[in-house]
């Protein structure tokens, strides 16, 4: 017997010497306790079959997770530094990329707190139709999330559906901007380009489009007792929990805590529109779920509401005369306006912070100007993706590791977004 | 064994297997980056990529065909090169994305790679993101290079004789870039402003009480914007008598600013549990010398701020002390040039140039 244990002891050195060329960013200390413990070391990812990737180190003990830790920045592709290197109006479509089917709200959170530093007044028909731009990456976001949730659950029609109702979203999108995803649509002091009263026509008939087809959604996903099964009671998030680990969003949300950007620091049209918070108590995987389909509805009342608005708004004036400075021919010169209006857009002296709710919760725009330079000196973005990991991480305790895929759906994790 | 090989790719059966391949390509699940939505488009159901014989899956063993999607990372230039060797042969690598290709928005980042450099690539896709339908052209394309053994462009655009274009009178000259950059500029976080918002004075009010001698300034600079200015010995007691309220960080920064030697610390609290102070953020700051870049670590009040301390050690190389995982990368690969987003640590600039044919 003492001979075994002496065995054991010379093994000890084997196996635990952490596969550097792996690039396991786990202490040594970590696999000897595991290994003493007797537990398994199970490596989730980076290849998997979600939306982009990151890899989960999990510390297992039967099949039982004991601890999770993340290794995360498979995509990050340097954003906070390349912005410091261009000019402020070229990191919009930088600003962008995070999450790119969140279009409307990635590139708001970065122009507010352009916006919050000149002193722009945006006016009142580009905030409206900003709002319903806003609300349509929402719902497109929500809808890509529920596919991603699908495909992890292994339900391939349910990620067939909400993929084909996404087909709507993006063609009210494209009919606004002009390109299917990236539009780079909203610019400081307003949009683009107005949009013809036809254009919102359509946008409207898409909503009703879109209620419609999500009751046949309900019943095949949402209400599917298989879904629910896997869904219900798993990676439960308390109250106090989701505040302690800083969770934001629907999953903030979802855990019983009532703070929505758009409610608690209005921008845009939200304050003149009705429209409600949901909330859920639970904190579970299925409320997570649920949180995001009952914003769906919700975000679809808010662009009729929003539309209907529009009708009294005369068109023409989308474009902020601050912002223009004076520069009057900006309608009849569309190649040049740009450049000319934003190439030397230089940000008054001073730190501007904008929050902005979106798809999947808080985001964060910091901007330090030096009051000299026309590239911002630093721009710091924190993503929702980045805030609710901890929280992602700290839900995966003592959950099973067969309710790994189902967990990780739910919180709809994308790593592109998170890493920036 | 190799004249198996050879008798498969050339003998009587090769069209066969040749024709088996063209229909049944099929990606492995390696969403890369952002194109991975249209990616998703181009098999549900508005497009179904699977009338084409390609189907996602999720074993790299199982399939022969990499969509590279956008922008490659240090870090997942392993993992892709990984991935690849695990496929069988005949395999196959789409790229798709102006990333992929040339690096499109992120050419000059430190943390990019090209696809090329780590793959044999058949087909690159521009676009960003390219849209579903050229995907499906370049999976048609791929059938069609399997078939024939050359990969061709689908598109072949016109070419015209610039030299014989009127109305230039000069050579022209390359732009100068539009790019303005202080040298040496003061930075300053919390420039006071004046606002509406009297809450805001009565919480100044407040803090000055309750932070008594802790502080070095405290600032409303926008709505519901508040800097309190300290440093790094009495930034403990703030956080330890702040976070009975303010429950949450929302954000961890750290300004360098070598000309004067030093790093700015923020930290951006919030709250989620009382209400009236839901819109507040508040912003905790501290200079700290950029030889000496340590920080006490506030994890031990506020656990949200972990991962953002860990990412600025990554960027900056600021230690927070007390925070377990220092000195390790978390975010950044391990062969990533050490604290990139220094000042001094220099990323390649665009430059504009022009062509001059003879």
């Amino acid at each position: 017997m003492s001979e075994r244990e002496g065995e054991r002891e010379m093994l000890l050195d084997v196996p635990v010497e952490p596969p550097v060329e792996m690039f396991l960013p786990i202490p040594r200390r970590f696999l000897e306790d595991a290994y003493r413990n007797d537990d398994y070391i199970v490596l989730v990812g980076p290849q998997h079959p979600g939306s982009g990737h990151m890899r989960i180190i999990l510390r297992i003990k039967g099949d039982i997770i004991v601890e999770a830790i993340p290794d995360p920045g498979y995509v990050h592709r340097s954003m906070e530094k390349l912005a410091e290197n261009r000019l402020y109006i070229q990191n919009i479509p930088l600003m962008e990329r995070p999450a790119i089917m969140d279009t409307g709200n990635v590139t708001l959170g970065y122009v507010r707190a352009i916006e919050q530093a000149l002193g722009i007044e945006v006016p009142e028909r580009a905030k409206y139709i900003r709002t319903v731009l806003a609300e349509l990456s929402r719902i497109g976001t929500h809808l890509y999330d529920a596919g991603i949730l699908a495909v992890f659950l292994g339900h391939t029609t349910g990620f067939m559906w909400p993929f084909a109702l996404r087909e709507p979203v993006i063609e009210a999108m494209t009919r606004i901007s002009g390109t299917r995803i990236t539009s780079s649509f909203i610019i400081p002091g307003g949009i683009r380009r107005d949009v013809p009263w036809e254009t919102l026509e359509f946008v409207r008939r898409v909503t009703y489009v879109l209620e419609r087809r999500l009751k046949g959604f309900e019943k095949i996903f949402i209400k599917n007792p298989s879904v629910i099964a896997r869904l219900k009671d798993v990676g439960v998030l308390s109250k106090q929990e989701a505040i302690k680990f800083g969770v934001v969003g629907p999953f903030l949300r979802a855990s019983g805590v009532e703070y929505d950007v758009r409610r608690v620091e209005p921008y845009e049209a939200y304050d003149s529109l009705n429209w409600d918070v949901p909330v859920a108590d639970e904190g579970d995987s299925y409320s997570r779920f649920l949180v995001r389909v009952e914003e769906i509805f919700q975000s679809l009342s808010i662009i009729r509401q929003a539309i209907n608005e529009l009708r009294s708004i005369p068109e023409g004036n989308v474009i902020s005369p601050d912002v223009l400075d004076g520069y009057e021919e900006a309608s009849s010169d569309i190649r040049g306006y740009f450049y000319r209006v934003f190439g030397n857009l230089v940000l008054p002296y001073g730190e501007y912070t904008s929050l902005t709710e979106a798809s999947r919760g808080t985001l964060l725009y910091s901007i330090i100007s030096d009051g000299e330079s026309n590239v911002p000196y630093r721009v710091r973005v924190v993503t929702p993706g980045w805030y609710y990991l901890k929280g992602f991480m700290e839900s995966l305790r003592g959950e099973r590791l067969a309710d790994l895929q189902a967990i990780y759906g739910s919180f709809g994790y994308f790593p592109p977004e998170a890493d920036r | 064994m190799s004249d198996n090989i050879e008798f498969l790719n050339s003998g009587p059966l090769a069209p066969f297997k040749k024709w088996g391949t063209k229909w049944s390509l099929w990606p492995v699940h390696l969403v890369t980056a952002c194109c991975g939505v249209e990616l998703a488009h181009a098999y549900a159901s508005g497009y179904d990529g699977e009338r084409l014989g390609s189907l996602n899956y999720g074993i790299s063993r199982q399939t022969n065909l990499i969509i590279v999607e956008g922008a490659i990372s240090r870090k997942m230039a392993r993992v892709l090169r990984i991935t690849y060797e695990q496929m069988p042969d005949p395999k196959f690598v789409i790229v798709m994305g102006a990333c992929g290709l040339k690096g499109g928005i992120f050419w000059n980042g430190y943390h990019m790679v090209r696809p090329s450099d780590v793959v044999p690539v058949d087909l690159f896709i521009p676009g960003c993101p390219p849209t579903p339908e050229s995907l499906l052209r370049a999976i048609r394309s791929l059938q069609e290079k399997i078939m024939s053994g050359e990969a061709k462009n689908t598109i072949e655009f016109r070419e015209f004789d610039l030299s014989s274009v009127e109305g230039r009178s000069c050579p022209a000259l390359p732009p100068t870039t539009p790019k303005v950059i202080a040298p040496t500029p003061a930075i300053k976080v919390d420039v006071e402003r004046e606002v509406e918002w009297s809450f805001g004075k009565k919480l100044v009010k407040r803090f000055e009480k309750e932070l008594e001698g802790l502080y070095d300034s405290i600032k409303i600079t926008g709505k519901n914007r508040i800097a309190i200015s300290t440093d790094r010995k009495r930034v403990v007691k703030i956080a330890q008598i702040l976070s009975a309220e303010f429950d949450h960080v929302k954000n961890v920064n750290v300004i360098d600013v070598p000309h004067e030697r030093s790093f700015i610390v923020e930290y951006h609290i919030s709250s989620y549990s009382v209400r009236e102070l839901m819109p507040v953020v508040v912003n905790i700051f501290a200079k700290i010398p950029r030889d000496d870049p340590k920080f006490p670590s506030l994890m031990t009040y506020w656990q949200s701020a972990d991962y953002l301390e860990r990412e600025m050690y990554d960027f900056f190389g600021v230690v927070f002390e007390g925070n377990p995982a220092m000195g390790e990368k978390f975010l950044l690969a391990p062969d990533t040039p050490d604290f990139p987003l220094r000042k001094d640590r220099k990323i390649r600039d665009e430059c504009y140039c022009m062509e001059v044919k003879e």
